[in-house]
Parts: C-alpha cells; sequence; structure tokens
C-alpha cells in the first residue's frame, strides 16, 4: 500500500512539473527538432563561409508550415539550392525553445505574433535587421515594420462571426453583441482576451492605454457569453457544433469553417476589426553565411508574387503594397491590402503595451469576465 | 560438477546473481536515482524561479521576492485550488459508485465470456486519447448534441438544456476518462479476496447483502482506498477534459499554471502556483492515507 502511494507521489509530481512549467523555464534544454539539421560549426573570420545547404524555419504547423513550404521555400530552394527545413510548434513553446538556446540558436528564422517578437527583442534573441538587405521592404505597408528587429508578413483580424442559420439578426457592429437576445450565445478566446477588452475600450472613449474605461462595458457583456476557448480548432468547434453560434475569431479561421461549408458569416465591423499581424524575424547570433540566405529568404517571402499566394492560400492580408489580391478576396473582411484598408477598417492595438498588459489583462479578465 | 561449473563461462546474468544483496539493490536503485537527480534539480530551479519578479512585457525577471505565494492567497486563485479539490472529489467518488460493481462482476463472475466482455469494455477506452473521449463529451452534451437532440425529438424538453461549459459535464468527462482505472484497482483488490470468507459468512446465516456489507466491503478497503488515492491524485492535474467541456469557465489548477507559464510567460507565479500546488497536494494525500490507514481500518488485508 505505502509502495503504491509512494509510487503516485512520484507521479503526481511528475505531471504537476510537466503540466505547469515543462518547457517553457529559460535554461531548460531545448527539445530535438524533427527536421533541424545539424548546425555548422562558426567560420573563422578569414576562411571563406560554407556554402549553406539548409535553413530553419520556426513557425506553426499543420497549414501555417504546409503553406509556407509550398509558397515561399520551394520558390526559395529554387532560387538559391538552400533547403530549408522547419521547427513547428506553438507560439509560446517555440520561444521557450529559443530562450533555452540562447546564443547557439537552434533555427535561423522565426516567425511569430507581433507582440510575442516584442518578448523576443527583450530577451535579445532577434538580429537587428538590415533593410537594405531586404529589398522587397521598400514596398511594404508601414505597419509591417513592427519594429527594427521584425516584419509583418501577413495581416488577419480578430472579429465578430456567426451562424446565420442560428442567429436571425444581423449583426454589423461589434455594440451589437450586446444586445439581450444574444443571451448565452457569444464564444470568445480566453488564452488572449485583449481584442474583446480594448474594443469595450474603445465602445467607452477609452483604448488600450485607457483600457480601464471599458471594464464595466465589458462586464455587462457576461450574460452573453456561452464559452471560451483556448485554441484554433476549439474556436471552429464551437462554431459547428452551435455551442456558441456568435464569436469573436480569427478571420483565417472562419474563412476555413467557409471552406468546410459551415455556414458562418464574417463581419466586418463598423467600429473596425482587431488586427493580428504575424512577423518574421532572424535569430541573434547565427553564423554570417546562414545569415545572408536568412535575408534572401524574407525577401522572398516579401516578394509580391509570393505575397499574393499567401494571401489566397491563408485568405489574409498582404504586407506588400503592389500586391493584387485575387477577385474573390478583395474587399473580404479582414482581408486588408490597401491603405485605405487598413485605415477605414483596421485597429492595431500598440504591440509594446499589448505585451506589458497580457498578464493583467488576462488576470482581470479571469477575475471578473470568466469567473462564475 | 564442480570443475564443470568452473570450466563454464560466466555471464552477466550470473555475475549480477552472485553479487552481494546490497549491492544488488544499489545496482536497481542507481536509475531511479538518476531520474530523481533530474527531478529534483528541476524542482530547484522552479523552487528558485518561483521567488523572482514577474517583469511585465518582458520575459527578464527581477529581483527575490515573496509576492508570488502573497498572490495565490487572492481569492481568485484560492478558488481555483478550492475548485479543483472539489471536481478531484467528486470525480472520484463518482468513479467509485460506478466502479465497483463492474469490477465486482469482474473479480467475481463465473462466466469466462462474460468477464472477458466487461474487462474488453473496460480497457478499451485506453486506447483512445482523451482528446478524443473528451471531444465525443462534446458532441454528445453540446446544446445541438446527441443529449438535446433526443430529448427534444422526444418532447420531453422544448429548448435545449445547457450542459456543456459547466462544472457537471467536466465531472463526466473526468469519472469516464477515470473510470477503466478505477475498475481495474477495484478488482484486483477483490479477486485477492479468498471466496471462503464469503461462504462461512453464508453459511453462518449472513444474506448475501450482509456478506457484502461485512466481509466483502471491507476486505475490499484496501482497494477502495489504493483506487481513491489514484483517481484522486489523477484528477488534480487534469488538464484537457475540463478545458474542452468546461468552455473556460471552469478553471482547474493546472489550467491556471498553464495559463500562466504559457499563455502569459508568468513563469515566476507559475511556478510558484506549481509547487504550492504539489506541496498541498502531498499534503492531503498524505493525510488521506493516514485517516483511512489508522489501526481498526483497511489493515485486514493487502
Amino acid at each position: 500500500m505505502r509502495k503504491v502511494t509512494g509510487i503516485l507521489l512520484v507521479i503526481l509530481l511528475v505531471n504537476v512539473l510537466i503540466v505547469g512549467l515543462a518547457g517553457c523555464a529559460p535554461g531548460a534544454q531545448p527539445a530535438p527538432t524533427a527536421t533541424k539539421a545539424a548546425a555548422p560549426a562558426p567560420t573563422k573570420a578569414a576562411a571563406p563561409a560554407p556554402k549553406v545547404e539548409s535553413i530553419v524555419v520556426s513557425t506553426w504547423g499543420g497549414n501555417w508550415k504546409d503553406t509556407l513550404d509550398r509558397e515561399v521555400s520551394k520558390r526559395f530552394t529554387a532560387e538559391t539550392g538552400i533547403k530549408v527545413e522547419y521547427e513547428v510548434g506553438g507560439t509560446v513553446d517555440r520561444l521557450a525553445k529559443a530562450r533555452a538556446a540562447k546564443g547557439k540558436p537552434q533555427v535561423d528564422i522565426t516567425l511569430t505574433t507581433t507582440h510575442m517578437g516584442r518578448l523576443y527583442i527583450s530577451d535579445d534573441l532577434f538580429e537587428k535587421l538590415d533593410l537594405s538587405k531586404i529589398p522587397n521592404s521598400k514596398d511594404l505597408f508601414k505597419e509591417a515594420v513592427r519594429s527594427d528587429y521584425h516584419l509583418g508578413v501577413w495581416s488577419y483580424v480578430y472579429t465578430i462571426v456567426y451562424r446565420p442559420d442560428l442567429i436571425k439578426e444581423n449583426i454589423t457592429s461589434w455594440a451589437d453583441l450586446w444586445k439581450p437576445e444574444f443571451k448565452g450565445k457569444i464564444g470568445l478566446p480566453d488564452f488572449d482576451p485583449s481584442h474583446i477588452i480594448v474594443m469595450s475600450a474603445l465602445l467607452s472613449g477609452g483604448n488600450e492605454f485607457q483600457w480601464e474605461k471599458g471594464q464595466e462595458k465589458l462586464k455587462a457583456l457576461k450574460p452573453n457569453i456561452a464559452g471560451f476557448y483556448a485554441t484554433d480548432a476549439q474556436s471552429q468547434d464551437l462554431l459547428k457544433t452551435g455551442n456558441a453560434p456568435i464569436e469573436v475569431m480569427l478571420s483565417i479561421n472562419a474563412f476555413h469553417l467557409k471552406e468546410q461549408g459551415v455556414p458562418v458569416k464574417i463581419v466586418d465591423p463598423k467600429e473596425k476589426a482587431v488586427v493580428g499581424i504575424d512577423t518574421v524575424a532572424i535569430m541573434k547570433g547565427i553564423d554570417p553565411a546562414r545569415r545572408e540566405a536568412a535575408y534572401k529568404y524574407i525577401n522572398t517571402m516579401l516578394d509580391k508574387d509570393v505575397q499574393e499566394k499567401l494571401a489566397a492560400s491563408f485568405k489574409c492580408g498582404v504586407m506588400n503594397m503592389k500586391a493584387n489580391l485575387p477577385p474573390e478576396l478583395k474587399g473580404q473582411p479582414g482581408v486588408l491590402a490597401t491603405p485605405d484598408d487598413w485605415k477605414t477598417k483596421a485597429y492595431l492595438i500598440d504591440d509594446g503595451q499589448r505585451a506589458k498588459m497580457m498578464s493583467a489583462w488576462k488576470e482581470w479578465f479571469n477575475r471578473e469576465i470568466v469567473a462564475k | 560438477m564442480a570443475v564443470m561449473e568452473k570450466e563454464l563461462p560466466i555471464g552477466l546474468t550470473d555475475r549480477i546473481s552472485r553479487l552481494p544483496k546490497r549491492r544488488l539493490a544499489l545496482l536497481f536503485l542507481l536509475p531511479v536515482l538518476a531520474v530523481l537527480l533530474v527531478y529534483l534539480a528541476s524542482l530547484g530551479f522552479l523552487f528558485q524561479y518561483s521567488f523572482r519578479t514577474f517583469v511585465p512585457g518582458s520575459l527578464q525577471i527581477g529581483g527575490f521576492t515573496w509576492a508570488n505565494y502573497w498572490k495565490i492567497l487572492d481569492p481568485l486563485y484560492l478558488g481555483y485550488l478550492m475548485d479543483t479539490f472539489r471536481l478531484s472529489a467528486y470525480t472520484t467518488i463518482f468513479t467509485l459508485i460506478l466502479g465497483y460493481p463492474v469490477a465486482y462482476a469482474l473479480a467475481r463472475s463465473q462466466s469466462r465470456p462474460f468477464s472477458s466482455i466487461v474487462l474488453i469494455l473496460t480497457v478499451v477506452p485506453f486506447f483512445t486519447g482523451v482528446i478524443v473521449r473528451t471531444y465525443s463529451w462534446m458532441l454528445m452534451l453540446g446544446s445541438s448534441g446527441f443529449l438535446n437532440a433526443l430529448l427534444l425529438r422526444l418532447g420531453l424538453i422544448s429548448e435545449p438544456i445547457e450542459m456543456m461549459f459547466t462544472e457537471t459535464a467536466v465531472i463526466i468527462g473526468l469519472v469516464q476518462y477515470s473510470l477503466p482505472v478505477m475498475i481495474l484497482l477495484l478488482a484486483a483488490a477483490i479477486s485477492h479476496i479468498d471466496v471462503a470468507y464469503e461462504k462461512s459468512a453464508q453459511s453462518l446465516g449472513a444474506n448475501p447483502l450482509q456478506t457484502f456489507l461485512r466481509v466483502t466491503l471491507p476486505l475490499s478497503l484496501p482497494g477502495i482506498i489504493s483506487g481513491s488515492i489514484v483517481i484522486f491524485a489523477w484528477t488534480l492535474s487534469a488538464f484537457p477534459t475540463p478545458q474542452m467541456l468546461g468552455g473556460g469557465k471552469v478553471k482547474m489548477i493546472a489550467i491556471s499554471i498553464y495559463e500562466q507559464a504559457i499563455e502569459t510567460a508568468n513563469y515566476p507565479f507559475g511556478a510558484a502556483l506549481a509547487l504550492f500546488m504539489l506541496v498541498l497536494t502531498l499534503l492531503v494525500m498524505g493525510g488521506l492515507q493516514w485517516a483511512l490507514n489508522r489501526p481498526g481500518r483497511g489493515n485486514g488485508h493487502g
């Protein structure tokens, strides 16, 4: 009996540790990367730079990686002869790995969200970019240059998405979410509540810097909330099953549902939708030859033709002003393609404020909105 | 004969078997010690991290502080702790109530095909991942799910009942997930009870219910205790089931730790929460075992 309990205590200890912080803590050993090739030894200053055979791109898995591979990497390899390998994982998982490998990065290029990029920068993990090595950067929207270290590669929005077969009223604005007839019908992301917090503040005369102004407004939304989701897959399930027929959702996921035949309507809210930007950066500490290859890869990614293909695949906005969207995407909610789109349709939360406030926003949201 | 033995080459197995008992024990203990050292090092790392200051908007950490532990006393996090222990207790109780009859049938059935079928039905869920099983419950309990559709069709309800994103849904999911483990532990305990005890009781005039209550049940107490501790500990660290069936509204402590460490990069508070939970769990389980194993309780078998 005691032996059993002893074993159980060890199992419990392991469980708590794994669930709690495994892999997140800096200093932990990086998990082996399935597709990662061994990094070449640093070159001596006088010796000629060795030929780079491959570079490693850190990105999200599934469709993200597949599309990147199809639309960017193939062209890059055809032009340079350099193969592309991947480290795939969640946004924060990859950040944890990058921290663990600080100084000896396991990857050359990282794609992450714009505000998470701020955390990489705060930990000195990104290389300061030399835009002269990215000729396509001169064609970028000003919103694409998120810092001296990371550039936007595509955009999307968090907006209202609903099932018109289950919701008969027409939703046209964020303010509509507060209607009493939507009691128990709304799904929200709880892993990142910044979108609804900022939008509530904007509706109350504030913004992300004066977010407290929207607190009472957001509390009033509580009866209308059906549930919260923690992943993209969950957000889609909530709509599919009808458990939350109205959702604050990533536009790309909504387009994906549409393609699957789920009847959803993506709202272009009159108060603007909250923009999300995914960014690309070069990891600090890679050797010069790999750095040059990384610059070429980023330049390929921001090429006009490549941007058009990425937009067509993801149903997202482009960052190159010269890129033309396919006709079926033009004017679609969340597909930002012109300076006017950015001005009239998009609300961009300040990256620094978002990164700084995330913990406090999350705690407030858990206390006041999620708690019973 | 002795000469022949000397001439034979001595294999590794033979060498090991000839070692003194103490050395043999040490040999087997070495891997355990190595693993233990790794965990202790991790714990030490977590321990020092739990006393560091969180710097918002940065991955850097500040100086040493007690603030992370004080923060656990915030009603929000104490509430998560209470909810976790309450849900674990409910899950343990329901798993025990549902699992005991099945385990009894499994252990005492005279029919081999019957016990085989019960065993297969018990074990098969193990081959399905927790995500798939939980997702099935989402399809069952959703507002347009199977149960609501059935009740609506039968005219028993006029509009869907809210079953998803409730504690009830989470408990249902956790019980279903834990049930096979409880059944197997209880069945093992019951099968070790000599049938002669039950027959003796019956020959002395006890009816089947009295036999069960006064002989079988007390003798199966060690299985009940170990099963309950396993399920309780198992449920304390539950993550995907409450996450999916609770819809973010039911927050168990593992979810809260995940949120701190993964979603907001507040590693110091995440570390404090994880360590606090660990210590609390060890205390509660130790207390539980002490209470249940007091002289005169559960010490008759096993």
